[in-house]
């Protein structure tokens, strides 16, 4: 029953709700780096790192789309690589250092481009933006090319439903022009 | 229910050896969370191995590349010795899933998960990739073409684990290579067909082939009988209705929500048909 409400509305949460009834691990404590803090917690080892984040953490930033890793809402970098908070366990922060979108917005390279996708309009609900936020602000410092194909590229691990991302690729080039 | 974390390989493979139940490795998690969501797999022993570095990373030994298991797809990616000797493979992995995914998901896991449009098989496949398999007491080479038996199962035993997966350095050298992963969009898509292919041509006559698909049966298989078919044979002696009638003895593509049978199968042709005109 679970698993055909979980498949049908992945959107409403049901999944998410079940699988905390199912999977009840004995605590453990785990460190991690949280945006330039150091932080330890004793929890589920399985439990979700996004749930982390935003239940243990009150990082509500990170944001929770499908849940299956697929649109990118839950995007954080994990050791500087961008990743899908929802399909990663508290166990993967063991040791780790993390940045979430509240992180990335305090940094010189992510105002810039915040003050970019402000310019562009780019944003119109603004659910995924916190994911496009982080895969763009990897692009900037790992690369930085004012190159649409590369953007795209990039940007693709991230799924926006309003706009037609047109305005986000314009943005992320205005902030490579502005960077350099 | 129990998680297991195991502070070396050592101590993995004894564990194994006392655990006999049913468990599942946990590495990337991009399969295994997404399965426990949906309430697929509900009350099984878990055994992290991420941290255990003796499983990551890509080396050369002799003629041989070795992967380990839980190495990313992206390490793949931006692997200079994958870039020198399989440029094809490496080539090829780009779509694999998102930039995202493949930054956490790991190459053992794809090969574990044993899902029918699992991208990184078809390619080991053609490869003629060797699949490690440890165990306290032996260490043995399966390949690839081997080490499914049926709908995500494999010879795997209970006591054993995924170390390496071990291809040829000269795996891919006077070949012709060929590789499609059709879907719906370019990234972030699971695969309706995928074809990967590797061939050698000398005049105008095939002299060897080697065909392998995803998404067409319960796993991703070498297609023999069509490779038996074509190899020897110049473009004009291939008759292709024989090659559909072969493949489709080979193949069992299932209608479901990316894609009819019916597409899928003609979709495969074209795709050999593509290639060996190339």
């Amino acid at each position: 029953m679970g698993m055909h409400l979980g498949f049908l509305f992945p959107s409403w949460g049901l999944g998410t709700r079940y699988r905390k009834s199912v999977v009840k691990e004995k605590k453990m404590k785990i460190n991690f780096i949280l945006n330039e803090n150091e932080v330890s917690i004793d929890v589920d080892p399985m439990k979700r790192l996004l749930d982390i984040l935003r239940e243990d953490f009150g990082l509500t930033g990170t944001k929770e789309g499908c849940g299956e890793g697929e649109c990118g809402a839950c995007t954080i970098l994990l050791d500087g690589k961008p990743v899908t908070s929802c399909i990663l366990n508290a166990i993967h922060a063991d040791g780790k250092e993390i940045y979430t979108v509240e992180g990335i917005a305090e940094k010189h390279i992510g105002k810039l481009l915040i003050d970019c996708f402000d310019e562009t309009n780019a944003v119109q609900c603004g659910f995924c933006f916190p994911g496009f936020l982080v895969s763009s602000y990897y692009y900037l410092k790992t690369d930085g090319e004012k190159n649409l194909d590369k953007i795209k590229k990039a940007l693709s691990g991230n799924i926006c439903r309003c706009t037609g991302y047109q305005k986000i690729f314009e943005s992320v080039m205005m902030a490579c022009v502005r960077k350099s | 229910m129990k998680f297991v974390k195991p502070k070396d390989v050592e101590n993995l493979l004894k564990n194994l050896e006392e655990d006999k139940g049913k468990k599942y490795f946990l590495a990337g998690g991009t399969d295994l969370n997404v399965q426990i969501k949906n309430g697929i797999i509900r009350d099984a022993n878990i055994i992290y191995i991420n941290h255990l570095t003796e499983l990551s990373g890509i080396s050369e030994e002799n003629n041989i590349i070795l992967i380990g298991a839980t190495t990313s797809i992206m390490d793949i990616l931006d692997s200079d010795l994958i870039k020198r000797h399989l440029p094809y493979f490496q080539r090829s992995l780009e779509s694999f899933a998102s930039p995202l995914l493949q930054n956490t998901a790991t190459i053992g896991g794809n090969i574990a998960n044993g899902s029918p449009t699992a991208d990184v098989i078809p390619l080991l496949l053609v490869l003629n990739a060797k699949v490690e398999l440890s165990s306290k007491s032996q260490c043995r080479l399966v390949y690839i073409k081997d080490f499914f038996t049926g709908y995500k199962q494999n010879v795997m035993k209970s006591n054993e684990i995924i170390t390496h997966i071990i291809i040829d350095k000269n795996a891919e050298k006077d070949f012709l290579t060929f590789y499609e992963k059709v879907g719906s969009r370019r990234t972030l898509t699971i695969s309706k067909v995928t074809l990967a292919g590797m061939k050698k041509v000398s005049g105008n006559r095939i002299s060897q082939i080697r065909l392998a698909v995803g998404s067409l049966s319960e796993f991703p298989r070498r297609l023999f009988k069509v490779e038996d078919y074509i190899t020897d044979k110049t473009l004009t002696e291939i008759d292709f209705s024989k090659v559909e009638n072969l493949l489709g003895k080979e193949i069992t593509p299932i209608t479901d929500l990316r894609s009819d049978k019916e597409y899928r199968y003609h979709v495969c042709v074209n795709l050999i048909r593509t290639f060996l005109n190339q």
